[in-house]
């Protein structure tokens, strides 16, 4: 077609859909236009073809069949609602009219939003009490820290001598290192160890087995905790080691003299923690650095800069 | 009666005439808002009432949204059985039909969506039956012929254009009732009528074989 009128204005004049002043300018143009005009007829000869579907219907014994199926559907009771919509329902029928209906969906919202509310709010207490305190700076031993996320067993600190305690010198045991759950969360999403983080370090020896007495385990346990309002620097240190081999069910924070803090402070290469230890806290601090979108805050503002690899290229070795 | 000159006598009875047609339809409406009462308080023989009056709307418009009549059966039953799940959201300040229409238009995008799904590569097409079949045999089987260019011509429509075009041109619907049925706006509706008469029209030509 060589006229360059807008065929779309044919497609709805056909048919009538054109507002008036349109409908006139396109008439006037078929008035002169006898490329448009045969187009437009053979346009409305196909329309009307499109209208003999207009007189069919379909057969009655297919309609009988399909409303006695859905009929005894439904009659059988086979209501597939779900327990939200049965709710919805009940209310909108048990209010009748609309706008009471719509009231009471507010105040559900309202209520559900505020129940929502307050299990967030009691969500962050429940994650604080990983680390149970007796007075100022005597923790209870953590419950049920095997369970948490397992960031050792520690080969490389076993293998470079770090020992804390008797570990290490009993037997081969290799010391395991375990991170609460929500404060791995959040440093595998931050890089950065939140408050209330509790980190526990546990090394079981086992003595060889004896015709009179069997395997004797000599746990060595320690923990860490970061609580900035109570310890300076924002970890403290605990040694639950008991005397008799089972370990204390609570300890004092060990004092700054003692070479935690010192060593822990100065080889640790993230925050106090020697992440360079552990490859599942390294990867997760590589996720963290890689989710760091650009343009935000530069890395060494987001992650705490590692005190060994500024001064060389290696990790430090620890001593406790 | 005496026809007047001025022929105020006609006027009196279009006037009664429309007068009737409100009230027979405003009787509709509230023998229908009364089914809708009765099927939510639980008595099901209302619902199947309200099936009686609306099932060859459905079942048709069905049959010419997916062209086949197996599919259209079993969509027409989904319809029903959302509606009857659904009837408590109907607003009763409103008719049925357009809702239903809705709720078919929905039921018949998704049984397409599951038959491209299925990568079906060919569609059996068939004319669902006709009341007004022709006595001429000859007359019957270009009807026949006809029906099934145009099913194919429809079938190869981009979806939107597809719906556009059989609710406004074949049920005859307005722009605006096709856009609240669509959840669309009038200026998307016409946009979508137009771009699809065009295409059909080509499809038509080329299934005919019509050189351009």
């Amino acid at each position: 077609m060589s006229c360059a009128f807008s065929r779309e204005m044919h497609a709805l004049h056909a048919e009538g859909d054109l507002p008036d002043g349109a409908a006139e300018l396109t008439s006037g143009h078929l008035r002169t236009c006898d490329e448009c005009r045969r187009f437009f007829e053979e346009l409305r000869a196909r329309q009307s073809l499109l209208k003999l579907l207009r007189r069919e219907t379909v057969s009655p014994s297919d309609c009988t069949r399909v409303r006695r199926q859905v009929m005894s559907i439904i009659n059988r009771g086979e209501d597939r609602s779900g327990w939200a919509l049965r709710i919805e329902r009940a209310i909108v029928l048990g209010f009748r009219r609309r706008a009471h209906a719509l009231a009471a969906f507010a105040l559900l919202g309202i209520v559900s939003v505020s129940a929502l509310a307050q299990m967030r709010h009691i969500a962050p207490t429940a994650k604080q009490a990983v680390a149970a305190f007796e007075g100022g700076d005597t923790l209870f031993r953590p419950e049920g820290y095997r369970d948490w996320i397992l960031v050792g067993p520690s080969a490389t600190a076993h293998r470079s001598g770090v020992s804390h305690g008797a570990a290490g010198t009993t037997g081969a045991a290799i010391p395991t290192v375990y991170i609460d759950p929500s404060g791995y969360r959040e440093y595998a999403k931050t890089g950065r160890f939140p408050e209330g983080t509790v980190m526990v370090w546990e090394s079981v020896s086992r003595e060889p087995e004896t015709a009179d007495r069997a395997h004797k385990e000599s746990p060595v346990l320690l923990a860490s905790v970061k609580d900035s309002t109570r310890f300076d620097g924002g970890w403290g240190f605990f040694n639950f080691t008991g005397l008799e081999g089972s370990p204390t069910s609570k300890a004092r924070a060990l004092p700054g003299s003692n070479g935690c803090r010192t060593c822990h402070r100065r080889d640790a290469e993230t925050d106090q923690v020697f992440t360079q230890f552990y490859p599942v806290l390294q990867s997760a601090h590589r996720a963290a650095q890689l989710a760091v979108p650009r343009g935000s805050a530069s890395l060494t503002e987001v992650l705490p800069v590692s005190h060994a690899s500024r001064r060389s290229g290696s990790p430090r070795v620890a001593r406790a | 009666m005496e026809l007047r000159p001025d022929g105020s006598l006609l006027v009196q009875t279009a006037l009664s005439m429309s007068r009737l047609a409100q009230d027979e339809m405003s009787t509709d409406a509230a023998d229908i808002a009364r089914l809708v009462r009765l099927t939510l308080g639980g008595d099901s023989t209302a619902f199947e009432q309200i099936i009686l009056r609306y099932e060859t709307r459905v079942m048709t418009m069905a049959a010419r949204l997916l062209g086949a009549r197996d599919e259209a059966c079993d969509a027409t039953q989904e319809v029903f059985l959302r509606a009857f799940k659904y009837l408590h959201r109907l607003d009763a300040q409103k008719p049925v039909e357009p809702w239903l229409m809705g709720i078919t238009v929905n039921v018949c995008r998704d049984a397409a969506r599951r038959r491209q799904r299925r990568r079906d590569t060919f569609i059996e097409i068939e004319a669902p039956d006709t009341i007004d079949q022709s006595a001429d045999p000859y007359a019957g089987m270009v009807l026949k012929q006809e029906r099934l260019i145009l099913q194919r011509a429809l079938d190869g429509l981009p979806e939107k254009e597809r719906l556009a075009i059989v609710l406004r041109d074949v049920e005859g619907l307005s722009t605006a009732e096709v856009a609240a049925i669509l959840r669309s706006s009038e200026t998307t509706v016409r946009s979508q009528v137009s771009r699809g008469r065009l295409r059909l029209k080509a499809a038509i030509d080329r299934l005919m074989g019509v050189e351009r």
